[in-house]
């Protein structure tokens, strides 16, 4: 009897396996190590916001994974001859609610995003004077030609949501591929497939979990035990852990981040240019690249990363090159053989914290009395961000779309200009860049490169590298010059 | 309720004089003045202090526990999902640590030169010296990754769970083992041992209804302090198996200077401490007469 009984159980529970098992909806586990912040595209401020964002909302354009824009609500755009006038040209298409996206709602969305009272990067987009509607789509009138524009189209703060959305905090509605089902802050948040998308591509998982996972070990650990399929961006510390196992595929690609050592310009002797010169000359950066980012990272001269590929200046290898004997002259020339600084380090990032640690060795050497002081984060914003209270720092300044959302932070007097780096013709410069399009907007750029590179808000050193881990079988990964992971391209 | 006073005022202090800036904080390397200015003035951190804390106070006592600054979300509903979860581990570990320690505790107690008990005291000494988050990561290395049969974190099923118990319940057992061998020894010396030996009484009853009794209170002493620190939620297990608990919502409150929800939650915390304190006094009257309140 009881046999019978058992039987009978173990057949079921293999009979449930069998029949569900290739039925079940296909499920991808993403891991991340932080919580968005909110989902209002106009007042979150936090990365890890944008990251899962990207897949939520849309914008009249999206970025490419080479950096460039392309139609998303907008099958297209006209520019009048003045450069001033852009006309956008909607498609039918849905919001996750259910209800067609509409001019209003377009208009309503864009102009939120330029009210100072409301949005926290309205300055991002002071360059538009009007948005009103006409029959066939949107026209957006701009104060002057600006290059720029197109690109600040694609951040998440120009996202198009329905004008009648209550509490996009919490509940985003866009049009993305992918809707947010639940948030569990410090757990994860589930997204799901939303096939109601105006590509008509329905996306192959079903169901996206972004985990949170803070700590790297167990997040490698999770991937290998099979709970989690992705890992975005893999501490390159861990690396190695996850290098050799054949069940994974690991993908590394440069992060459209530019580390810098910042030189406070404003602060003597650092406002002689012999000293920073000194310090470029005696940094070794390959030493660097090697020690922190296990050599996996892409040397920079340049406040832009290479991974901005149409507007990289790769002329610029032999400015400054390693040369501690010239940096030695250098400083004996400008009377500082004698030279103290404190290099002040965000305890945070362990490779800037490890990249100061290899600088500070290489500078001793240069006869310089280097004093190393490690602060948490908060401290770090306040001082050195903030009040440019510092000598020396280090940090990853993140890329965007457009370099002039990058490169306008070395003007003069700007707010984000933590250097106090300031040259004249620099700040021409990046006001001629936002005038001019096509190729000679290159060459701008290029110029203005140039003189950071030999004027020296700060020591260039690299990109760190984004290296995605991910079970076997993940496809269609797609690394983003941004800050996204893009879920709706992946399959098994 | 004098000292949920006091905690509050302390901990609102606290959090003020920490260096950093919650509206900076936010903002990090991309903020810019007049952004910064708004943040602040939206979490109000643009009015004195004292007005500040007594606007707090006040709603707070009416259940209005405002919004994180992190998250966007009501304060309540973080608070209301992280302590269930905090609570049943907090309850788990100490409760297998206690499972595993009495027994344990008693034996070497009763043959304490035997290979075996030798052999535990070893054990225990281990099991104290180990770190809990090496702990953790190498029950998920043999658990999940290995053998592939428990989950390696998430708090969503009582199966993750598992791990995470066994990872705060190895140094709990541990010291809880080594108070109930004292404990247990000491006992058996007592002379009213002595006399009922004397009297005939079983070897097994003298053992496990005389002795124990007053063996363990020194072990369910410490059992209590493990259980009230545990409230506390546990920042390095949960990191490590990636749950959702007190711990993390708090460490994240900390760093990210997101003061309605450090404040609530180690309200939160003392008045459950507060409240476990007196039963866990009432009970231990029940142990011991002694001590029982008049």
């Amino acid at each position: 009897m009881y046999k019978r009984m058992l039987f009978s159980v173990v057949v079921a529970m293999i009979t449930i396996l069998l029949v569900g098992g290739p039925g079940l909806a296909q499920v991808l586990n993403i891991a991340i190590p932080q919580d968005p912040d909110s989902f209002d595209p106009v007042k979150t401020v936090a990365a890890a916001t944008g990251e899962v964002a990207f897949n939520i909302y849309e914008g009249l354009v999206k970025a490419t994974p080479q950096g460039e824009v392309e139609g998303a609500l907008a099958t297209h755009w006209t520019i009048n001859d003045t450069g001033t006038v852009y006309t956008f040209y909607l498609r039918e298409a849905f919001f996750h609610d259910g209800t067609p996206v509409t001019l209003d709602d377009v208009v309503s969305a864009l102009n939120r995003a330029r009210d100072p009272k409301i949005a926290v990067r309205a300055g991002e987009l002071s360059m538009i004077k009007d948005v009103h509607p006409i029959e066939t789509g949107v026209q957006i009138e701009l104060h002057e030609p600006n290059g720029a524009f197109i690109y600040t189209l694609a951040e998440v703060y120009a996202s198009i949501y329905p004008a009648h959305a209550l509490d996009l905090a919490r509940r985003p509605v866009g049009t993305g591929p992918y809707q947010l089902q639940e948030w569990v802050p410090n757990q994860g948040l589930e997204l799901r497939r939303f096939d109601q998308h105006w590509s008509g591509k329905i996306p192959y998982f079903e169901q996206a979990n972004f985990m949170i996972i803070p700590d790297e070990n167990s997040m490698v650990l999770n991937l290998k035990a099979g709970r989690v399929n992705l890992i975005p961006r893999l501490e390159v510390a861990v690396l190695h852990q996850v290098e050799n196992d054949p069940n994974l595929v690991i993908l590394s690609s440069p992060m459209n981040l530019v580390q810098v050592f910042s030189i406070n310009n404003a602060r003597p002797p650092f406002d002689d240019l012999r000293v920073r010169k000194a310090l470029a000359l005696g940094t070794n950066r390959e030493e660097i690249l090697h020690g922190a980012a296990w050599g996996r990272g892409t040397l920079l001269d340049s406040a832009l990363s290479p991974s901005m590929a149409s507007f990289y200046n790769d002329s610029l290898h032999e400015v400054y090159p390693y040369d501690p004997q010239r940096a030695k002259e250098l400083l004996e020339e400008a009377g500082q053989e004698d030279l103290q600084l404190v290099l002040t380090l965000p305890a945070n990032y362990p490779l800037h914290v490890q990249a100061g640690e290899l600088v500070a060795e290489q500078w001793k050497a240069l006869g310089i009395q280097v004093d190393l002081q490690i602060v948490e984060w908060g401290t770090w914003l306040e001082r050195v961000y903030t009040q440019r209270d510092y000598d020396v720092s280090v940090i990853g300044l993140a890329g965007r779309l457009d370099p002039h959302a990058i490169l306008v932070r070395y003007t003069t007097g700007n707010s984000r200009n933590f250097f106090n780096f300031s040259n004249t013709r620099y700040d021409e410069l990046i006001r001629l860049g936002l005038k001019t399009v096509g190729s000679e907007r290159r060459e701008v750029y290029l110029e203005a490169q140039e003189i950071l590179a030999q004027e020296l808000p700060g020591v260039f050193i690299m990109d760190p590298p984004q290296i995605a881990a991910m079970t076997r079988g993940v496809q269609g990964f797609k690394n983003y010059p941004t800050y996204v992971v893009d879920v709706a391209s992946l399959y098994k | 309720m004098i000292t949920l006073v006091l905690v509050s005022i302390l901990t609102f202090f606290i959090v003020q004089v920490l260096p950093g800036d919650p509206a900076l904080l936010m903002l990090g390397t991309e903020g810019t003045p007049e952004v910064y200015a708004r943040l602040r003035n939206e979490m109000g951190l643009e009015r004195p202090l004292l007005e500040r804390y007594l606007r707090w106070l006040l709603s707070f006592l009416q259940g209005q526990w405002g919004n994180s600054w992190r998250y966007s979300m009501p304060v309540r509903g973080l608070v209301a999902r992280a302590f269930p979860l905090s609570l049943s581990l907090a309850f788990l570990a100490v409760g297998v640590a206690l499972l595993v320690a009495t027994p344990a505790g008693m034996f070497m107690a009763a043959k304490p030169r035997s290979f075996a008990a030798r052999f535990m005291s070893v054990t225990t000494l281990v099991g104290l010296g180990l770190p809990q988050f090496w702990v953790g990561l190498l029950l998920i290395q043999v658990f999940a990754v290995s053998l592939g049969l428990l989950p390696a974190g998430g708090g969503s099923s009582p199966v993750s769970l598992l791990l995470p118990t066994l990872t705060l319940a190895i140094p709990r057992a541990a010291i809880l083992s080594r108070f109930m061998r004292v404990g247990m020894a000491d006992a058996l010396k007592q002379d009213y041992i002595r006399t009922a030996k004397a009297k005939g009484v079983a070897e097994g009853t003298l053992f496990f209804k005389h002795a124990l009794r007053n063996g363990s209170l020194a072990a369910f002493t410490v059992a209590g302090l493990q259980f009230a620190q545990l409230l506390a939620g546990t920042i390095v297990v949960e990191q490590v198996f990636g749950l959702p608990g007190v711990g993390q919502l708090l460490l994240n409150g900390v760093f990210q200077r997101d003061l309605p929800v450090v404040q609530a939650v180690v309200m939160v915390i003392v008045f459950l401490i507060l409240l476990f304190d007196l039963a866990f006094d009432l009970g231990l009257g029940v142990l011991d007469p002694r001590i029982r309140y008049e």
